[in-house]
C-alpha cells in the first residue's frame, strides 16, 4: 500500500518556482497513482486566485496545471480558510475547487497522512 | 500520529511560525535550525508566541550558540545525533522548506 502524502504548497505563484515546483511533485505523484493530496496556506492561497495574468511578468499560466490536478488523480485540494481571509481573498473567488479548513479542521486533517511535506 | 515540525528560515521573514503553531497538534513538537533559532531570543515576539504555545521545543544547540541565544530551560538543546534521535521518536517529519 503507497504511503499517502499531503504536499503543503504556502508559496505565491509568480516570484520563484517553489509554487511549480509543488504542483509538479502532486502532478507527478498523481501520474504513479500514489495518493497525493494539496494543502494551498499562507501565500500559496494567492495561486489558486482568479483572472491573473503572469504574461505580464514574463511567467507562464499555473491555471493549466492546477486544472490538471484532478485529472491526475490529486483529488483532494483544501485551502485554508484563514488564509484566505487574512488576504480578504473568498472561497467563491477561487480559480479551483478545493474545500476550505478551518484551523480546527487542519489539525485533524494532517495526521490523516503517512508523509507530509511544506514547500 | 504525532509529528516533528522541523523549522529553519527566520521567524522574522515570513509565517512558517506562526502557521506551524496554528496546525500542531497536542503530540507534535517543534525543532529549530538555522535561522529558526532567532524564535528563542528572549523578549522577541516569536519566542512570546512559542512559549505560550504549550508545545514542545528542541533546537540545534550549535545554531543556537553560533547566534549567541542564551539556554533556556523550557527549551532542550541538541547536537545533530541527538537530532536524528528525536525524529525516530515521532511518526513523521514535517520539513517547513
Amino acid at each position: 500500500m503507497a504511503k499517502s502524502m499531503l504536499i503543503i504548497s504556502r508559496q505565491a505563484p509568480w516570484a520563484g518556482p517553489a509554487a511549480r515546483e509543488a504542483l509538479d511533485i502532486a502532478l507527478a505523484g498523481g501520474a504513479y497513482d500514489l495518493p497525493v493530496s494539496m494543502l494551498f496556506l499562507d501565500d500559496g492561497v494567492y495561486q489558486l486566485a482568479d483572472a491573473q495574468a503572469p504574461d505580464a511578468v514574463q511567467q507562464k499560466n499555473l491555471a493549466a496545471n492546477l486544472q490538471a490536478l484532478p485529472l491526475f488523480g490529486v483529488d483532494e485540494l483544501f485551502v485554508c480558510a484563514a488564509s484566505l481571509a487574512r488576504r480578504g481573498l473568498s472561497h467563491a473567488a477561487l480559480a479551483l475547487a478545493a474545500q476550505t479548513q478551518t484551523d480546527e479542521q487542519l489539525r485533524e486533517l494532517l495526521p490523516r497522512f503517512d508523509l507530509v511535506v511544506t514547500l | 500520529m504525532s509529528t516533528l515540525h522541523v523549522l529553519s528560515h527566520s521567524p522574522f521573514s515570513d509565517q512558517r511560525l506562526s502557521s506551524c503553531l496554528r496546525l500542531m497538534g497536542h503530540d507534535d513538537a517543534i525543532l529549530l535550525s538555522g535561522d529558526a533559532v532567532y524564535a528563542l531570543a528572549p523578549g522577541s515576539e516569536p519566542w512570546a508566541s512559542l512559549s505560550s504555545a504549550g508545545v514542545a521545543v528542541f533546537a540545534l544547540a550549535e545554531d543556537a550558540r553560533a547566534r549567541a541565544l542564551p539556554g533556556n530551560p523550557a527549551v532542550e538543546l541538541l547536537d545533530y545525533p541527538g537530532f536524528v534521535e528525536l525524529t525516530l521518536a515521532y511518526d513523521k517529519v514535517n520539513s517547513w522548506l
